[in-house]
């Protein structure tokens, strides 16, 4: 076998040329083959059921009882090999209906769930959103990311970065549309829990009510745990709650979703400080049996430069934010500044304009181009008034009596330093200049704090300041110790966090119940196997990527108020409906090369297929030299592209969308279906010096067939014997 | 060499860096997109989130990472 090759699509190719071969003689062993190689083949299609292994054993054990001659011998040895070393493969792909290394193409996942660190299967609830089937998309979400509605307002959206369509034009606004399925679900009042397994009576204590720990107390709690959440600040949701601004995440949101979360038994200590008013003592007296520890990246790096630590008015962004979310309302100054480059500069300095300052002003070491925050904030933040201050190095903080007057900086050039291109801010000697301020906000990045920690004493650390694990089970070197999010990641995205949290549900499960861990992060799993959305090649090209709905200018100045408002209902159905449904079409590009290089007809312009260098696609344009002869169909491994009867018609499709229809004509002769005149006149191009044309009547082969007889009979020699 | 999100990317070598875990040898090879860059200070020795084709998405150390095609940086 070889070595990097999946062992059921192995086992389903050794099968099928060992039967095709024909040294399986005897006809007991044939069919035992050909059964094992049904079952394997529907476990490779993502089709097998629970039964589907046991069924091999059966039929491996009559095989045992069976082996009349050499080539039995080996074909059962090599298949009792294969379902000993790789039994677990196989049971994987029946559980999970996916094949890690892609070569059983069919279950494969698509590019954007496999983008997402949480693994959501996006293309099956984008095709339920399209319908309107908003609850079921919400089941689907859930079934990976217990915080939906959250992810859809916030996150980083890692999964449009791969979006397929985003090669032919815009990827899909796939973050909106889910934030638009949870809101109208739970308007529905048909965003519903998973019904939780039996209390098995195991008892986890997680620290930290996070995203990484909502996320594993979720998933835990549906496996039967008993979940104690420990929290420090006065409600759930961590950075969701504390570092992230009202104008993007209101509160509402975050506590629908972690009441859903405390629905399912999940009890909640809040104000409460591990390592100070509960010890780890504390809980195994209680009877916790593993620990799952998300504490978040909370603590500010300081800035290191004068007057740092002289004014009340130097603050850092996440005191800051965490103040401001706690009710804090007072501006922190007429002329604020910030210094970063990040998503919390910007957060932090488009709350002080809601907070009544009258100029703020960011200031960043490095370009415009090299800002780490998203684009978006970074446009949203000059469209209310923010100012930039590009390639400055703040040097000191200026005040007198306790009161800041400026913020002392220097330009910067970048400079490529010895030995590498990365560009580094280097001080313009000269260049020195003061930006006004009464108040100045440090937000250069956060560290873990591990205070608490202490008995956690067996739990390594890293030289970043975060908490080691294995990324695979997310268990620290303490064994029954977890650990995920900002925690081990450092300062990263809600969606991984949330990925780590269900990660760790899933190995502290397998701790407790004496189950091997994996030996890498599990492949994400394809949830459900929707229908495709038919329509036409005009209309999937035509949809675009709506713009977002925004607050007025002066209201984001003022308030707090949600500044993206959303889509609406029938932009959300269009939207959805542009996915490409890459569930189903692995883009391997065989319909491209078969219908160029074999028909010679390149009818297929679908440049996206490729992902290094991917070229024009026009679905339309098909229809100009598509002879719907279904080359491309029958040549496709997962019925991506099928070639379809139906009102007369016969259409090419792919995942839906219709390349091209043709009419269905009809023999003259016997009325035969025919195929389309397109691929007549190709046949009879292509055949035109063996085959006399049949003058000017549609005629089937067999027609065709008997007219030429007729038409040669006069002319053979007749044989007067 | 600085990574922004979007660029593409390849694997190209395991890292030296304690962050590198056995299993990240499968990784060699394969191509995807930067996700999260390092997203405070633009510093070398962050770990960054990339999206691999076929293998999921990881966060690695960025020695092991080379651009695969200067346009899109």
């Amino acid at each position: 076998m070889a070595k990097d090759t999946c062992p059921v699509q192995s086992t389903l190719q050794y099968l099928s040329e060992r039967i095709a071969s024909g040294v399986l003689t005897d006809p007991k062993v044939r069919r035992i083959c050909e059964s094992i190689r049904m079952l394997v083949e529907e476990i490779s299609l993502g089709e097998a059921g629970d039964g589907h292994m046991a069924a091999i054993d059966d039929l491996m054990t009559e095989f045992e009882n069976r082996t009349p001659d050499d080539e039995a011998v080996k074909t059962r040895d090599h298949l009792k090999q294969v379902l000993s070393d790789h039994r677990e493969v196989f049971v994987s792909h029946i559980e999970t209906r996916n094949c890690p290394s892609h070569d059983c193409g069919v279950i494969a996942p698509s590019p954007c769930q496999m983008a997402c660190p949480a693994g959501i299967d996006v293309p099956t609830y984008l095709a339920l959103i399209a319908e309107g089937k908003d609850d079921q998309a919400i089941a689907v979400i859930r079934e990976d990311n217990p915080l939906p509605w959250v992810c859809g307002l916030v996150c980083t959206r890692p999964c449009e970065m791969m979006c397929v369509r985003g090669r032919i034009d815009t990827p899909i606004s796939i973050k909106f549309l889910k934030a638009f399925a949870a809101e109208r679900a739970l308007s529905d009042r048909r965003y519903i829990n998973p019904k939780p397994a039996p209390p098995n009576g195991k008892r986890i204590c997680v620290v930290g009510a996070g995203p990484g720990g909502l996320s594993c107390a979720y998933y835990l709690a549906l496996m039967g745990y008993k979940v104690d959440v420990i929290e420090a600040l006065p409600f759930a949701g961590g950075m969701l709650m504390v570092g992230i601004p009202r104008y993007r995440l209101p509160r509402e949101v975050i506590d629908r979703e972690v009441a859903m979360i405390e629905d399912l038994g999940v009890t909640f200590s809040f104000n409460t400080r591990f390592g100070k008013d509960v010890t780890y003592e504390d809980m195994k007296d209680s009877g916790t049996d593993a620990f799952f520890l998300a504490i978040g990246a909370h603590k500010a790096w300081d800035l290191g430069i004068k007057g740092e630590t002289d004014f009340p008015k130097v603050i850092d962004a996440i005191s800051f934010l965490k103040n401001v979310a706690i009710g804090d309302r007072h501006a922190p100054g007429k002329h604020v500044v910030v210094i970063g480059g990040g998503n919390v500069a910007i957060d932090a300095a488009r709350t002080s304009l809601r907070l009544g300052a009258e100029k703020v002003t960011i200031a960043y070491r490095r370009s415009r181009e090299q800002m780490p925050a998203d684009i978006e904030e970074v446009e949203q933040a000059e469209e209310e008034g923010i100012a930039f201050s590009f390639l400055t190095i703040p040097t000191q903080i200026a005040g007198d009596g306790g009161i800041i007057t400026g913020l002392a900086c220097i330009k910067a050039e970048l400079i490529a330093k010895k030995g590498t291109d990365r560009l580094a801010p280097v001080p313009i000697l000269g260049k020195e200049f003061t930006i006004q301020a009464d108040a100045v906000i440090s937000a250069i990045g956060q560290y873990v704090d591990d205070t608490g920690m202490t008995a956690f004493d067996a739990v390594n650390w890293t030289r970043r300041g975060t908490i080691e694990v294995n990324h695979a089970s997310m268990e620290t070197s303490m064994p029954g110790v977890f650990a995920a999010g900002d925690a081990v990641s450092g300062p990263a995205t809600v969606i991984e966090a949330i990925g780590g949290g269900k990660r760790a549900a899933d190995a502290i499960h397998r701790h407790l119940t004496g189950m091997p861990q994996p030996r890498m992060p599990k492949i994400p799993v394809r949830r459900r196997k929707v229908p495709m959305i038919e329509m036409t090649a005009a209309e999937k090209m035509r949809l675009s990527r709506p713009s977002m709905p925004m607050l007025n200018v002066d209201r984001r100045r003022t308030t707090f108020q949600q500044v993206e408002l959303g889509y609406d209902e029938a932009a959300v159905r269009k939207e959805a409906r542009r996915c490409l449904r890459c569930d189903v079409c692995r883009r391997c590009g065989k319909c491209v090369e078969i219908c160029r290089d074999k028909m010679g007809i390149d009818a297929l312009h679908l440049g996206y297929l490729d992902f290094d260098h991917p070229v024009k696609t026009d679905f339309r344009m098909t229809a100009e030299n598509c002879i719907t002869c279904g080359a491309c169909a029958a040549n496709c491994e997962n019925n991506a592209m099928t070639l379809e009867e139906k009102d007369g018609k016969r259409m090419l499709k792919l995942c839906g969308t219709i390349l091209n229809e043709q009419e269905i004509q009809t023999c003259d002769s016997c009325g035969a279906k025919l195929p389309s005149a397109q691929y007549m006149a190709y046949i009879l191009d292509k055949t035109a010096d063996l085959t006399q044309k049949a003058e000017r009547r549609l005629l089937c082969t067999d027609c065709q067939r008997k007219l030429s007889a007729k038409n040669h009979v006069p002319t053979r020699p007749v044989n007067p014997a | 060499m600085v990574f922004k999100r979007g660029n593409r990317v390849e694997v190209f070598q395991a890292s030296t860096d304690e962050a590198w875990e056995s299993y990240m040898n499968d990784f060699i090879g394969a191509h995807g997109v930067i996700t999260d860059p390092d997203s405070s200070i633009n510093d070398p020795d962050d770990l960054i989130e990339v999206s691999l084709q076929g293998k999921g998405t990881h966060r690695l150390p960025q020695d092991c990472l080379r651009l695969l095609d200067e346009t899109t940086g």
